[in-house]
């Protein structure tokens, strides 16, 4: 029987008005993944800034290896080899590699100046050992947010850390660089490092976890190995509901080609991109990350330039050369990034919400704030958006509810077409089968959605069709008929395109 | 072939133009750089025309004005410009006495003939205070001066209100910016000859308002908010009590519905406005700091000394404090009217 | 419950509570503060400075910001001002002041948005630009006898002063554009994230045109008035202005990081560093004393200012807990 690394007993922690945690105790076994799974606003996080010391308690012990500890800060947390890695990423993108890699411990002489040679061969040693085909002195900015991710991880390893804290850690790398991601997990469990993993996503969290807690309302549901517990319990346990079904698709007719896009190419970056959606049709794009798929939809929204390429909808070419020449023609385009080109995290929720359609409340040479307010509460309350106020910051709302006031913007603009890209990521269980609601119910109502996802099961349980992208060209369209994930996987790699593209 | 004509021709006519030049550069005129404290100070900006007009009046000199902006630093940097420059002589009107000293000592020290004018650098600015007032008053070694008196310009006002200020006056001061050698002399004269004499008056307020109009027009209306009437304005320039004068023009307390008002101005520098708010019988009395005059005198010594008649550090000359008031301030005013600085027709 | 809800209200208008007590204060110290000369001489004194702070807080708001209007302000006064001596016409010598200002910042506009070089650097150079100009043009010596262009600065209608009449006037406008119009939700969404307000169809650069053009209204008003409050046209004047408009509309609560600032708050901001300046001129404070106080008291109520709200975030994001329960 393994050791107990980590436990946690009779947490409470209480903000003025609100009880965050209340009566919170697991234990983390020494050398095993521990997934903590619960909704966003579930409490979480709160857990994770008490276990790290960014909170304090306000009742209950922690206990390392069974001595019982007091963690003031996050330096503290880290001598006791407390790692966290956060979901979203703090790092200065202009640094290097290097010092990334070193940032808070670099070595210095005896003199204060920093032995840079002594960083370099360290760095490269490092880079060796982990298989990771970067320079040292490449700035952070070059490398893909998963890269960064993995060295992150691999970082805080290295700083000897004996429980690593990951919170939803593959919300943005691809699949295949999840595995790589396991692997990693797996080696560190060998080498006896516990591991308290918080994700959203059920499979994943069944390939790789020991035991399970589920915290729901800030207060523990369930714990239990893994091995007593299946996908439909857990969700169950986390929703407080039984769920019926992940993904509400239903049938709608689909009818005429509303939205078609001819010969886009862009030099270097994507080619020979023609492709069409149907109305009533939910349309996925499948691929790696890297693939092109969000470049190709930036350029199709007017966000980026292009060489080539002809964009029609109702059968009519139009002219898009920015994203108000999309509105107006009736496209409009979800961003993959919700707080770079998402999010105004200083407005209010209603000031986000009809950002893209002001023009209906503007006019006239006044405001019609009144009616503003009536179409965004209208819009939330048919969406399901959970927020205090009308007038309440964005920036306050969990990443669901975020995401759904960004789905608001886009619905009060009426929009014929949907380019929906990653519209569920970083956000929990119920929300992401709300919003899948929410595309099912756009498609009835005659919408056409094109949905660019790195989740292959929800592209495959969303979507009638399934266009596939590997490195800038469309390797592939797959029927719902014939969709498998190792089809796209195929395509996504390479493996089938290059054979099909010979054929062609 | 054709093309190694036209180089040539190029590069012939190239050297016609610029060997005069380069003649004159060696033995052509004198050339004399006079350093003011500001472009946008009203009596450095009219010192910087006298000066280009009085050396309009000598054909050997040849003269370049650059300006310290009123920042030490920029100042620095053009008193070093003028060594590396190499002109013939230099004249200095220092933003800052003590700081700009070493550097007009470095212009001395490089062979260079300077003079400092309004104000004058002394012994003092370089080595600090001795407590000695006569070698603290000395014009600054290897160094002369042309200068107006500020003691004798602020002592005309002075006098005038000795006889002038009500008894058991309340009056309020302007200063001009804290270190600047006019600003505190004229001050000093104004204790000396005024308040030393005259100790039944009080100073309401007292504050720097940087010789500027709008920062003195702004003290000025909170000042008079304070309850007590102000008896009297003392500035030590025509600008402040320009605003110090606007900040009341509108009050009826100050100004009766006639235009007669119920208080005494004083400046100094006798500017345009000066003798305009005089004609209007706002301003009491200033005295003249002939921007005119100064440039003259300065040019005259530099011909001098240019010709080898004089030796520069004996150069030490002040020029007369005239004072101005409702009696003789036309004959001033037709003065600015022939500059254009003030129009006939608005008068 | 009630306490928190009037704690909520007291986070909600901190700036406001700094200004009555500020208010307070300032009657205790002087009884002279009070009269209804003084505070109307303050709110004359305070007339050019919110003008610039209504500039700087739509700049700022939107991510930008401008050094360049104090002597942007001094160039279109004394152009405006020697267009009243040629001409006598008041008419002609607003649309002159308006005219020079907006062309100024027109070419700021032009490097900022079509160039994309930072605010900071374009409209530092247009401050030594503008300045430059100004001196060149009077040769450095003020412009005199302005005739009835005074009135604009020192005129009163009853027993108001005209300026402070323009200045309620401009404050309306101003008002209206940022609660309700377009433009004011187009520039809350580019200060607060360029990036998205572009991604939902916002022209950022057609924006940031018609923001510099309105500060070159706001810089040309504000150089007439100071101009006719002063009696003369002086090319010098107004330097270091810009930080007199950024100060107040900072404090005000005006962002840096933009996005968040109210017209209303900035009003607010200019008071309490009229009010500090007024009462320690009444009680006679040096003003060199003066300059470290006011230093001192302008970090402090952005602190306060600060705190409050940061506290206000966390409530909330603890209220959608709790509504989730």
């Amino acid at each position: 029987m393994s050791e107990i690394k980590l436990r946690v007993e009779g947490i409470e922690k209480s903000f003025p008005g609100v009880k965050a945690l209340s009566n919170i105790s697991f234990t983390v076994r020494k050398g095993t993944v521990h997934a903590l799974c619960g909704e966003n606003g579930a409490g979480k996080s709160t857990l994770m800034k008490v276990l790290t010391g960014l909170y304090k308690a306000d009742a209950g012990r922690i206990y390392i290896d069974e001595q019982p500890v007091e963690i003031r800060n996050p330096i503290q947390a880290r001598e006791y080899g407390i790692s966290m890695i956060a979901q979203e990423l703090n790092y200065v993108s202009e640094l290097s590699v290097e010092e990334n890699l070193f940032m808070g411990r670099l070595p210095v002489n005896r003199f204060g100046k920093v032995d840079w040679k002594k960083v370099r061969r360290e760095a490269i040693q490092f880079l060796e050992e982990e298989h990771l085909n970067y320079r040292p002195e490449q700035k952070l900015k070059t490398l893909t947010v998963s890269d960064i991710q993995m060295l992150e991880i691999i970082k805080a390893v290295t700083n000897n850390a004996q429980i690593v804290l990951m919170d939803e850690p593959t919300s943005s790398i691809s699949e295949r660089e999840v595995g790589l991601l396991f692997e990693k997990i797996r080696e560190l469990k060998e080498k006896g490092v516990s591991i308290v993993y918080i994700s959203h996503k059920m499979d994943e969290v069944f390939r790789i976890a020991d035991d399970i807690t589920v915290i729901r309302d800030g207060a523990v549901v369930s714990s239990d190995r893994a091995e007593n517990l299946d996908i439909d319990t857990v969700i169950a346990h986390m929703v407080g509901r039984k769920m019926e079904n992940v993904y509400p698709k239903e049938p709608v007719p689909i009818q005429d080609t509303v939205f078609e896009v001819k010969d886009f190419a862009a030099k270097g970056i994507f080619d020979n991109i023609s492709f069409y959606a149907r109305k009533g049709e939910i349309v996925g794009f499948a691929g790696l990350v890297g693939a092109g798929r969000t470049e190709v939809m930036r350029a199709i929204y007017g966000l980026d330039g292009k060489d080539t390429g002809k964009i029609f909808i109702n059968g009519e070419e139009v002219s898009i050369k920015n994203p108000s020449d999309a509105i107006d023609k009736g496209l409009i385009m979800l961003s993959e990034d919700r707080k770079e080109y998402g999010l105004i995290p200083v407005r209010s929720v209603t000031e986000n919400a009809s950002l893209a359609s002001l023009k209906n409340y503007f006019y006239g040479g006044r405001s019609h704030k009144r009616k503003e307010k009536k179409d965004v509460a209208e819009i939330f309350q048919k969406m399901n958006v959970k927020t205090p106020t009308l007038d309440t910051l964005i920036s306050s709302l969990s990443g669901g509810n975020a995401q759904k006031v960004l789905l608001a913007r886009w619905m009060l603009c009426n929009p014929q077409v949907m380019i929906l890209d990653e519209p569920t990521r970083g956000i929990d269980v119920g929300a992401k089968f709300e919003i899948y609601k929410l595309m099912t119910d756009m498609v009835k109502e005659g919408k056409t959605i094109v949905m660019v996802s790195s989740e292959l099961p929800e592209l495959i349980g969303m979507c009638d069709r399934i266009y596939v992208m590997c490195q800038g060209l469309i390797t592939g369209c797959l029927d719902k008929e014939e969709v498998t994930q190792e089809r796209i996987m195929m395509l996504a790699t390479g493996l089938l395109g290059k054979s099909q593209q010979k054929g062609a | 072939m054709k093309n190694w004509k036209a180089l040539s021709a190029v590069v012939l006519s190239a050297a016609m133009v610029l060997a005069p030049v380069t003649a004159l550069a060696e033995e052509g005129p004198y050339r004399v750089c006079f350093v003011a404290r500001a472009s946008a100070d009203t009596f450095a900006a009219w010192l910087t025309s006298e000066m280009q007009k009085a050396a309009e009046e000598y054909d050997d000199i040849e003269l370049t004005c650059v300006s310290g902006e009123a920042d030490d630093a920029e100042m620095a940097k053009q008193l070093e410009n003028c060594i590396t420059k190499q002109y013939d002589y230099v004249i200095v009107q220092s933003n800052n006495n003590a700081a700009q000293a070493p550097y007009v000592k470095a212009i001395a020290d490089a062979g260079i003939p300077v003079v400092t004018t309004n104000p004058t650098t002394h012994q003092a600015d370089l080595d600090g205070e001795t407590g000695d007032p006569e070698v603290d008053n000395a014009v600054m070694e290897g160094t002369g001066t042309v200068d107006a008196d500020p003691v004798a310009q602020a002592a005309v006002g002075a006098q005038r209100a000795v006889e002038e200020v009500p008894e058991n006056a309340n009056v309020v001061v302007f200063r001009g910016p804290s270190g600047n050698y006019h600003a505190e002399k004229r001050r000093e004269a104004w204790d000396t000859y005024f308040f030393d004499v005259r100790d039944d008056v009080t100073i309401l307020y007292e504050d720097y308002a940087n010789w500027n109009n709008d920062e003195a027009m702004a003290l000025m209306e909170t000042w008079v908010q304070g309850g007590t009437h102000i008896d009297a304005i003392i500035s030590m320039n025509d600008n402040m009590a320009a605003g110090a004068i606007e900040a009341v023009r509108n009050n009826t307390d100050y100004i009766a519905e006639d235009g007669t008002p119920s208080f005494l101005a004083y400046g100094v520098d006798g500017t345009a406005q000066g003798c305009l708010l005089i004609k209007e019988g706002l301003l009491t009395a200033t005295a003249l700091q002939d921007a005119g005059e100064i440039a003259a005198l300065n040019m005259s010594y530099a011909e001098k000394v240019l010709h080898g008649e004089m030796d520069y550090t004996e150069v030490n000359d002040y020029v007369d404090a005239p004072e101005i008031n409702a009696d003789n301030v036309d004959e001033f005013i037709q003065i600015y009217v022939a500059n254009g600085e003030i129009s006939e027709s608005d008068l | 419950m009630k306490s928190s809800k009037a704690s909520t209200y007291l986070q909600r208008f901190s700036i406001y509570i700094v200004l009555i007590a500020m208010f307070v204060a300032c009657s205790l110290l002087s009884p002279y503060f009070l009269s209804a000369n003084n505070l109307m001489n303050v709110a004359r004194q305070l007339c050019v400075g919110i003008l610039l702070a209504y500039a700087e807080m739509i700049l700022i708001v939107s991510g930008f910001l401008d050094l360049s209007i104090g002597s942007v302000l001094a160039l279109a006064g004394v152009l405006s001002v020697s267009t009243f001596k040629s001409t006598h016409s008041m008419l002609l010598a607003l649309v002159v002041a308006f005219a020079v200002g907006v062309a100024c910042n027109m070419i700021n506009a032009v490097f900022v948005a079509q160039f994309d070089v930072p605010a900071f650097i374009a409209t530092l150079g247009m401050q030594q630009v503008a300045r430059g100009i100004a001196l060149y043009y009077t040769g450095g010596a003020n412009i005199l006898q302005l005739g009835k262009y005074v009135k604009l600065g020192q005129g009163m209608v009853g027993k108001v002063p005209v300026p402070v009449i323009i200045v309620l006037c401009i404050t309306v406008v101003v008002w209206y554009l940022f609660n309700h119009t377009r433009y004011g939700r187009n520039l809350y969404a580019i200060g607060g994230n360029r990036k998205a307000a572009e991604a939902s169809g916002i022209d950022t650069r057609k924006n940031i045109f018609i923001s510099y053009a309105i500060v070159g209204v706001l810089a040309g008003l504000a150089g007439a008035i100071f101009m006719a409050r002063n009696n003369s046209g002086i090319p010098n004047g107004a330097v270091g202005y810009e930080m007199t408009g950024l100060t107040a509309a900072i404090v005000g609560g005006t962002s840096f990081s933009g996005g968040v600032g109210t017209v209303m708050g900035t009003v607010a901001g200019a008071f309490i560093i009229g009010f500090l300046e007024n009462i320690m001129n009444l009680i006679g404070v040096n003003s060199y004393i003066q300059s470290i106080i006011e230093g001192a008291i302008i970090v402090l109520a952005v602190a306060f200012d600060i705190r409050s709200k940061n506290r206000k975030t966390t409530k909330q994001i603890m209220a959608v807990k709790d509504e989730k329960k």
